[in-house]
């Protein structure tokens, strides 16, 4: 027993004199690279997480709660904005809904700017829409009555709420203007003026039927405007010219033989656009009415430019979520059914790599580009 | 803000959106609210039967089939949510502490027991964490955010202490006439 004691002695103290030998390490904190454009978001609903899809590597995270619908980036001023709701006592107590602007230099909280407490919840890229201004922030309210709270990021104040009874989804255009769907079948024009009030409000045409053929609440910008599909395929395009609504006759994405085959576009995040190139893509499936929100077993390829599909890539499991690089040579990220996020090269579909681990799970596939 | 003028706010917003409030006033002011009454009167025995929850007065509870832990149960055919059977609440009541929201959407099930169609309230639970079982998310008949009467794709903790999200119930409120 003695020669074990004397023994231990022995070795704590030449344990001792290792650790003396070594020089302590300093915690530190890392520094957040300049994004790019191979650069990602996977929004959820415990965060935003930053992935460069180059690496694979994750570069950060973009704190935010359950409630927040979206990023809206803001690259010429080195921003992103977002909305949350707080609740004093986490799911109980006092509201507060706030517009958070993150310094993208650090991924620090640079601001907060107090809001009316109506902001809607769950995961919409179009819940919120930073103007061409790049001082005016929309958020989508809903009580349930709907409105648009409009927040000045540079004066960092709350410049006014905006009526919007019966429309949703906001799409900037312009420098201070944007559209909104509406339940009729219609879109909504709203311009504001620089104190962020609304200046002139006009509305289109009846183009759509939400009873038998709905267009889906994403739309996407395109070059020129907004395009829009509805659940059985036919493609919209949108825009605006002198403060007058355009909207293109429709076009389906699908031929006759397609549509006999009951193939569909559907699913928590179905479509993209890479802008450069004018190329669409379209998560579909095989389904009957309202599978709008069934995964995607294939993505089919389209040229906006003479509105024709030009190529179709079967996966191997279903994918839920699918977004475009909006680099020169654009990559396809695609999320699917094993939770798992697959990059493709966006015009060959060479599986490039996975990221096994992508975290709790999209609400959301962003890039960090103004409309994204 | 306290939760009565969220309450109350709410109240309101879905009494203008249903024009209620509107046609309430005109009845009130009316200087022939007499036959204003009766008119009501007549024209409500006459259009009753046409309302699409005409069969809701009957005290006949509906057949049932199938289990409501599962997303296949056909009261839940537009459901998304998590299901409040699976966390100590049943299909049509929400777990203990939990706060039922007053404002909701209706969707149209068909009862595979008797092959009708029924109007079902999708109503989600308050005020409690998420529960995380048992996610559904069907879409039968359901319609885009824009037309919020008929999506599921909003958050409809409305007109409660708090909008936290815990899950939802199936609540059958009548058979749909055909018009639906």
């Amino acid at each position: 027993m003695r020669f074990l004691m004397m023994s231990l002695l022995c070795l704590s103290l030449m344990s001792g004199v290792v650790e003396a030998q070594l020089e302590a390490e300093q915690i530190g904190v890392s520094d957040f690279p300049v994004p790019v454009d191979s650069w990602f978001v996977i929004k959820s609903l415990e965060g935003s997480y930053i992935f460069d899809g180059d690496s694979g590597e994750m570069q950060g995270m973009i704190s935010h709660n359950w409630v927040t619908p979206a990023i809206a980036s803001g690259p010429a001023r080195k921003e992103a904005y977002l909305v949350e709701s707080w609740y004093s006592r986490g799911v109980r107590g006092t509201r507060e809904d706030v517009l958070t602007i993150i310094d993208m230099n650090d991924l620090s909280v640079k601001a907060e700017i107090d809001i009316p407490d109506k902001a809607s919840a769950l995961s919409f890229r179009n819940h919120i829409g930073l103007l061409g201004d790049q001082r005016h922030v929309t958020v989508f309210n809903m009580t349930p009555a709907q409105s648009v709270s409009v927040v000045d990021v540079i004066d960092r104040e709350f410049a006014g709420e905006i009526s919007t009874p019966g429309c949703a989804i906001i799409m900037p255009t312009g420098e201070t203007a944007f559209m909104m769907i509406c339940g009729d079948g219609t879109l909504q024009y709203i311009g504001i003026g620089e104190d962020g009030k609304e200046t002139v409000r006009e509305r289109s045409k009846s183009f759509f039927s939400v009873d038998s053929d709905p267009v889906f609440d994403k739309p996407m910008k395109t070059g020129e405007g907004w395009l829009l599909i509805s659940h059985s395929g036919r493609a919209f395009e949108v825009s605006v010219d002198k403060g007058r609504m355009k909207i293109s006759e429709p076009w389906s994405l699908l031929s006759d033989e397609d549509k006999e085959e009951n193939w569909r576009p559907g699913g928590p995040q179905p479509f993209t656009v890479h802008r450069n190139s004018n190329l669409l893509y379209v998560l579909m499936h095989q389904g009957g009415v309202d599978t709008h929100h069934d995964n995607g077993t294939e993505v089919w390829i389209y040229s906006l430019a003479n509105r024709k599909r030009v190529g179709k890539f079967e996966f191997e499991e279903e994918v839920s979520h699918i977004l475009s690089s909006q680099e020169d040579h654009p990559k396809l990220y695609v999320f699917n059914k094993e939770h798992k996020l697959l990059i493709y090269d966006g015009r060959l579909f060479r599986l490039l790599r996975t990221i096994e681990e992508p975290g709790p799970g999209p609400g959301l596939l962003q890039t960090l580009a103004h409309h994204d | 803000m306290n939760s009565k003028k969220i309450t109350g706010r709410s109240l309101q917003a879905l009494d203008r959106i249903t024009g209620n409030g509107s046609r309430q006033l005109a009845r009130l002011t009316s200087r022939r609210s007499f036959l204003t009454r009766l008119g009501t009167m007549i024209t409500g025995a006459a259009v009753l039967p046409l309302l699409p929850v005409s069969r809701a007065f009957s005290a006949e509870p509906v057949e049932e089939l199938g289990d409501p832990q599962s997303c296949d149960y056909w009261r839940y055919c537009a459901l998304g949510g998590t299901l409040c059977s699976c966390c100590g609440g049943t299909h049509n009541s929400c777990p203990p502490g939990a706060e039922p929201s007053p404002i909701t959407w209706v969707g149209t099930c068909r009862n595979p027991v008797d092959d009708r169609d029924y109007l079902i309230s999708y109503n989600d639970c308050c005020g409690k964490s998420l529960c995380n079982r048992c996610w559904c998310g069907n879409s039968e008949r359901e319609r885009p955010v824009y037309f919020p009467s008929k999506s599921n794709s909003v958050l409809w903790c409305f007109g409660t202490e708090s909008r936290a999200y815990h899950c939802t119930v199936a609540v059958v409120l009548g058979e749909a006439s055909k018009q639906d």
